[in-house]
């Protein structure tokens, strides 16, 4: 039975579980939850970020460009400005420009025919015949406009010198009236380097194109241009000034004022996200760890200090279910709440165990008043039959026969009523029986004969009254009445132990098992049979489960029924 | 019982912090040592050949966060001196290697002893004897050769007496565009190799033996030479010897001497590699295979482009033919 419940108790989830999946669960979904809701806050702000970068990144080079150009262009209004000076003095100053600013590699004059007039080169020498002059662009100059920036080329003028350079070109109009063209080449690499250096986050990079999308400077233009590398410059050629994200590229343009040209940036939204994330995700997911072992630890100590005392106050329950009369509670430490219902069982354990004492003591009592009215009813049968009997005798002038039956009859009722009590000794039980089977034997003409094997030491002790009378009777009317030879009933009284134990046997016709049974259960059929199991229920009631009535028979042979009780002398019943 | 159990708590917590603190630290030396390391090792330093690979190998490294040191002896025969330098970069801590080779054998001893210390190396332009080479990145040489082959042949000379100057024997690529130049002009009739001479690779040496065999056999209308300093040597003599109109010569690479040349006449044609491309793709190779991914192809091919005197400032030519500086 224990062990059963105990397996049922396993299978049910117990507290300390329940609290920890509890706590782990909670902790996992405020986690998870934290982490979807920092990731996507975390995702805008970084890609916000990298969308600054590259307007960063884009306006940086924009100013860059711009202040390079617009300083050419005070350079250029200077050099116009010395057109109205004379020669030597325009001369000197070009000179000296040349010398000031290292970055512009030549000065060129044409007539409006395209002749290349002056050059100004520091040191570097004039080719004799050019294969072609890349400074002087005749497309542009016949355009009307008074002034271009041609794109990034070669100086093709100088003999052994070929930088990259950007030609800006004006129209002037000399003191004389007439116009010329002055080109300047300005170094280009300081441009390409400064863009070159452009990073945007891991691998993101600047580049200039001009309005229809070609390329000006790309740092990968060798790349580009050997099909190693593609830039798909015509969509980008489409796209407004601004910031445009697609997909993971984002897109920074912004045109420049004095040209056509446009600084484009381009970095990758996923590289400068994605690694990030990656290591926020890291970092969260050992925090997420320690939390759960946290979560646990701290779930398991708590869990422990509310189902520990209730685990003790179940067991205490399981313990009184199984033991109600002799457990006691002893008071669990715990919460306040605990300690209540601690207290509250051990005062219902109290008041259950009274109660159960209670109502143990009223079915007693209720029961032993019920066996001695049943006492006390005198078998009318058996008084008629006795008192008829002795009329006979009298009635034969059998006088001593008549005294002995009238001795007997007194001595019967005498022990039977005992003064009230239920305990008589042995000794009186002994009578008792015996002037019993005097009469039956006298009425039954010496159908039978008794004999009793009593143990001395045995008779100071008490027993029930009327515990061998209905048994006797039992013999004589089931087992001996009916049988043709003479019957021979045997009682012995002897010690076993701390018990004393009696045994009626007779010769008679026997029982079969369900007749022995009978006896004993529930239902008797006649009074004998009652008178038998209230001999078996009163020792019980008296002595308890393990003492009582036991009956033996074998058909044809003879029944033997053994009673079983305690060693008891006056006046130690009531302790026991 | 109580006090225990404050003990465990403390001592959880204690635990906890620490952790915290560990993986902090941790983070922050990973992210320190988080540049990986690539050494550039060429042939040579000075020549703008290199100089082309050495900036196609920075943008490389700019664009994958790499640490790059280009080096490379002062002689382009001197591989004792290349040996020292894969030895120097493997103990200052390389991931890898991009290397172009003085000499096919001399060099892979040096090179397999840098790949068995875990070194990755990426061979450019000049291959070298190891198979722990993870790819090799150069021009198509044999091609390059037909390039030429093909500018002699399109020339509309009456007669192709030619003479070949070539550098050093042992050098892989310079026999191999010997080569394709042979094959591509030897079907033609008008074909003749008068002489073929290997030089060592420098000017002067080039210069002296060119007006050598141009004088021992003045019938060479045909120059066919093959590096940049064979090409400058050849040029120089032919401008010596006032032959400028009279011979075709079609070189191998570009510098701003050669391009002048192009452009007075001396040489006509020049054949001219992408070696920023050789550098750039050199340096993304090595960055690939250090992070463990796949490059689809070992062996690539960087492109020729064969320039005149008619296409040298045409828009991309332009961009090929010079280098920012």
């Amino acid at each position: 039975m224990r062990v059963k419940m105990g397996k049922k108790k396993n299978t049910r989830v117990s507290l300390p579980m329940v609290t920890t999946l509890l706590v782990i669960g909670m902790v996992l979904i405020t986690l998870i939850g934290a982490l979807f809701v920092f990731m996507s806050v975390y995702r805008d702000s970084v890609t916000q970020n990298a969308v600054t970068n590259s307007e960063q990144a884009v306006t940086q080079v924009y100013n860059t460009v711009s202040n390079y150009t617009e300083d050419m262009d005070e350079i250029m209004i200077k050099i116009q400005e010395s057109y109205q000076k004379p020669t030597a003095e325009r001369a000197d100053f070009l000179d000296a420009l040349m010398h000031v600013r290292s970055d512009v590699v030549s000065i060129t004059t044409y007539s409006q025919t395209g002749r290349l007039q002056e050059c100004w080169a520091n040191d570097y020498t004039l080719k004799d015949r050019p294969v072609e002059n890349l400074s002087y662009i005749k497309d542009l100059v016949h355009s009307g406009e008074r002034y271009y920036i041609s794109e990034p080329h070669v100086e093709t003028l100088l003999v052994n010198y070929y930088p990259w350079v950007v030609t800006m070109a004006r129209q002037i109009e000399r003191s004389d009236g007439s116009d010329i063209w002055v080109a300047m080449d300005i170094r280009f690499s300081e441009i390409a380097n400064y863009v070159d250096n452009v990073g945007i986050g891991q691998h993101g990079y600047c580049f200039i194109v001009d309005e229809d999308g070609s390329i000006i400077y790309h740092p990968q233009q060798q790349l580009i241009f050997s099909g190693l590398k593609k830039e798909d410059t015509s969509s980008i050629a489409k796209l407004e000034d601004g910031t445009i994200t697609d997909g993971n590229v984002i897109y920074s343009i912004k045109t420049l004022n004095n040209s056509a040209w446009r600084v484009v940036g381009i970095s990758f939204v996923d590289e400068m996200i994605t690694s990030k994330i990656d290591e926020v995700l890291r970092s969260l997911a050992i925090l997420l760890f320690m939390v759960l072992i946290v979560a646990v630890f701290s779930s398991l100590i708590l869990s422990y200090a509310i189902s520990s005392p209730i685990h003790k106050l179940v067991l205490a329950m399981g313990e009184f279910e199984q033991n109600a009369i002799e457990f006691s509670h002893q008071s669990i430490h715990g919460t306040a709440e605990i300690h209540a219902l601690s207290d509250s069982f051990g005062h219902m354990v109290v008041q259950i165990q009274g109660l159960m004492e209670q109502v143990k003591e009223e079915q007693v009592s209720l029961r032993k008043t019920e066996l001695k009215a049943l006492q006390a009813q005198i078998n009318p049968h058996f008084l008629y039959n006795t008192l008829d009997a002795i009329g006979w005798l009298c009635e034969e002038e059998r006088n001593r026969d008549a005294v002995e039956m009238v001795n007997a009859l007194a001595k019967l009722f005498r022990i039977s009523i005992s003064k009230g009590h239920e305990l008589i000794t042995i000794e009186q039980e002994l009578q008792h029986a015996e002037s019993y089977l005097k009469i039956e034997k006298f009425r039954y003409k010496n159908q039978f004969v008794y004999s009793f094997d009593v143990d001395n030491t045995c008779l100071p002790y008490l027993c029930n009254k009327i515990t061998l009378q209905p048994i006797i009777e039992n013999a004589i009317y089931h087992g001996l009445n009916r049988m043709v030879d003479e019957g021979e009933i045997k009682i012995v009284i002897k010690e076993d132990g701390d018990d004393v134990v009696f045994s009626v046997e007779d010769n008679g016709i026997g029982m079969t098992q369900e007749q022995c049974e009978e006896l004993l259960g529930k239902e008797a059929k006649d009074r004998t049979g009652i008178g038998i199991k209230n001999v078996n229920d009163r020792i019980k009631i008296y002595f308890g489960e393990k003492y009582g009535l036991q009956i033996t028979s074998e058909l044809d042979e003879g029944t033997k029924v053994t009673i079983r009780m305690p060693k008891i002398k006056e006046g130690t019943y009531e302790t026991k | 019982m109580k006090q225990s159990r404050k003990a465990k708590i403390l001592l959880a917590c204690f635990m906890i912090t620490s952790l915290m603190l560990n993986t902090g630290c941790g983070r922050q030396v990973a992210e320190i040592s988080n540049k990986h390391y690539v050494a550039l090792i060429t042939k040579s330093t000075d020549s703008a050949f290199w100089k082309s690979v050495y900036a196609g190998a920075n943008a490389a490294g700019t664009e994958y966060n790499l640490n790059i040191t280009c080096n490379g002896p002062s002689a382009e025969e001197d591989y004792t001196t290349q040996n020292m330098m894969i030895k120097n970069a493997v103990a200052n801590g390389a991931e890898a290697l991009v290397f172009s080779a003085v000499d096919y054998e001399a060099n892979a001893e040096a090179i397999n002893e840098a790949a068995n210390q875990g070194v990755k190396i990426i061979s450019i332009d000049s291959d070298v004897n190891s198979d722990k080479v993870s790819a090799h990145i150069s021009t198509n040489n044999y091609q390059a050769g037909k390039m030429a082959g093909k500018a002699v042949i399109e020339s509309g000379e009456k007669v192709l007496n030619i003479g070949i100057v070539n550098y050093a024997v042992n050098a892989e690529n310079g026999q191999q565009r010997e080569q394709g130049f042979r094959d591509r002009v030897k079907n033609d009739k008008r074909t003749t190799i008068i002489s073929t001479i290997n030089v060592p690779s420098t000017t002067e040496d080039a210069k002296a033996a060119t007006m050598e065999m141009l004088k021992l056999h003045p019938e060479i209308n045909v120059i066919a030479t093959f590096n940049e300093w064979t090409s400058l040597g050849v040029g120089w003599a032919v401008k010596n010897m006032n032959l400028a109109d009279k011979t075709m010569v079609v070189a191998f690479d570009s510098n701003v001497i050669s391009v002048g040349m192009l452009e007075t006449g001396e040489v006509d044609a020049l054949v001219v590699q992408n070696p920023y491309a050789m550098g750039y793709l050199g340096v993304e190779a090595a960055y690939k295979i250090i992070n463990g991914q796949e490059i689809e192809n070992t062996d690539i091919d960087t492109e020729t482009t064969l320039i005149t005197r008619e296409n040298m400032f045409d828009q991309d030519c332009q961009r090929i033919l010079f280098a920012f500086d």
